[in-house]
């Protein structure tokens, strides 16, 4: 597996020529859209301005243009990117992956069927399944498979209007575990405890009637940021030894990010709410800019990368 | 109805909690004990085959063989109380890793495929046993904090119940060194 710095190489060198042509259609598209909101919006203030001056104004007509807007948007938006986001995910995240990891396959509509998700019981079943970005291999003889992932739950309010509620929203990681366990081990980020203190918060856990047991952790830096559930107060120690706790902290710190993290038949499944599609091109930004480059290779290099970050690869010998 | 008789069905009904929730505390010590204890007869189990390979090659070894031995005939004896299984587990894991270092001054070990395999066995039950020492003495801290704080600690007393002892957690256990890297 290549390191970090190998692959901003790569992305920099290797792929220079093809970002230099991706960003040039970059600019078109984003004169494009940028062109085409402003005509819609000088349409959209003469219509206004004239059904102004003949029956008067009226917020309505304010919310109506806002709604237009609203769903116009989006859809001219992936109009004009289609083509280019194709062009980026074949052209860039391919070879970058290739470089990654000879051993790794990318499919960019594809992504971690539902079934798989359910298995965690970290979240709810949701009503609207969505992804993309799928990314499968071996790594040190670890299977791991990840993909974009947005789940979400139909919620209606008291007058009875739908809206979608978003339950998970970033990458989904599902790798082989190194231990061998029989039970259900969840660990998820800790509100409850940062919200009501230490004694008050674990209380309020310990009554949580949808979870298992729950189980506290020995250490205290670990037991702030995560609550754990397991079936099996003894198998939940086993899977989370102080390393793993360590290293969980860790990529905790490294992701910026709220994660949420189950053990089940053999696997550790790892959501990272990062609340937005990753690996998609930026429009408003150049492909060329460091900062850019580090967000699609610091996605692949966490995500391939915790493998070794959690020592998945280091197998018990009775696992063997 | 009156009050003093919505009072006392009060204090009854707290009462009857606090009492459910000691006997709880008590009962999940003593389950998880019962999984430390299974965990730590697995290891037993390993020690006399442990010796009988190893004993060949370790000359210099023989005192730390038969303390291995000892400890193993001691825990075995029917009576121990839990007290002495912590203290025997304590001393045993010490004996252990001593050997586990001594073995680095013996090569020809390192190609006994039987010895390897005991190893390995011993390295999973290990990380068991660590496990279910935790668990014991989480749970045993649940249970001395219910019977030393208020209100429970008044009811504890009636219900004559001690504080109970955790596992002393071994330095290096903290760090997790495991047997394995001390091979390589």
């Amino acid at each position: 597996m290549k390191t970090l710095s190998q692959l901003t190489d790569f992305y920099y060198k290797e792929l220079y020529p093809q970002l230099q042509d991706l960003d040039k259609r970059r600019k078109e598209i984003r004169f494009k859209i940028v062109l085409t909101s402003a005509f819609t919006l000088l349409i959209f203030a003469i219509i206004l301005a004239f059904i102004t001056k003949a029956y008067g104004f009226s917020f309505d007509l304010l919310f109506i243009g806002g709604a237009l807007v609203s769903i116009l948007f989006p859809l001219l938006y992936k109009f004009y990117t289609k083509e280019y986001t194709k062009t980026f995910k074949n052209r860039i995240i391919t070879p970058l992956i290739q470089e990654l990891s000879q051993r790794l396959s990318y499919t960019t509509s594809a992504y971690i069927p539902e079934s798989v998700f359910m298995q965690s019981e970290i979240f709810q079943r949701p009503d609207r399944y969505r992804g993309n970005d799928y990314i499968k291999g071996i790594i040190d003889g670890v299977s791991l498979q990840f993909s974009d992932i947005h789940a979400e739950k139909k919620v209606k309010d008291s007058k009875g209007r739908t809206s979608w509620k978003t339950l998970f929203k970033g990458l989904y990681i599902v790798s082989d575990f190194h231990k061998e366990f029989h039970g259900h081990t969840m660990v998820l980020p800790d509100s409850a405890e940062k919200l009501f203190g230490n004694f008050l918060g674990q209380f309020l856990q310990s009554k949580n009637f949808t979870k298992n047991q729950l189980v506290k952790m020995d250490n205290s830096a670990f037991e702030k940021e995560f609550v754990v559930y397991a079936t099996d107060q003894i198998e939940a120690r086993y899977i989370l030894s102080h390393t793993l706790m360590q290293k969980i902290l860790e990529l905790r710190n490294k992701t910026q990010h709220p994660l949420s993290i189950a053990f089940v038949a053999n696997k550790v499944h790892i959501a990272i709410h990062y609340n937005k599609d990753l690996l998609e091109p930026t429009l408003f930004r150049s492909l060329l800019e460091y900062k850019t480059a580090m967000e699609y290779i610091k996605t692949l290099i966490v995500s391939v990368g915790i493998i070794h970050e959690l020592k998945l690869n280091e197998k018990l010998w009775s696992k063997k | 109805m009156s009050i003093s008789l919505l009072v006392t069905i009060g204090v009854v009904i707290v009462l009857v909690l606090m009492y459910n929730s000691l006997v709880g505390k008590k009962n999940q010590v003593e389950n998880i004990f019962a999984s430390v204890d299974t965990m730590l007869k697995k290891r037993y189990d390993l020690i006399p085959n442990l010796v009988a390979s190893v004993s060949k090659y370790m000359e210099h070894e023989k005192s730390l063989l038969s303390e291995l031995t000892k400890l193993r005939a001691q825990a075995n004896k029917p009576n121990v109380s839990d007290t002495q299984k912590i203290e025997l587990d304590a001393k045993m894991s010490a004996a252990l890793g001593s050997l586990m270092i001594a073995v680095e001054a013996y090569p020809d070990l390192k190609a006994n495929e039987n010895v390897m395999h005991l190893q390995r066995s011993l390295n999973e039950v290990e990380e068991q046993i660590s496990a279910a020492r935790r668990a014991y003495n989480q749970a045993v801290t649940d249970y001395n904090n219910a019977i030393e704080m208020i209100p429970t600690n008044i009811m504890a007393q009636l219900m004559r119940y001690r504080r109970k002892e955790v596992f002393e957690i071994p330095q290096n256990e903290r760090k997790n060194v495991n047997v394995k890297e001390l091979f390589q």
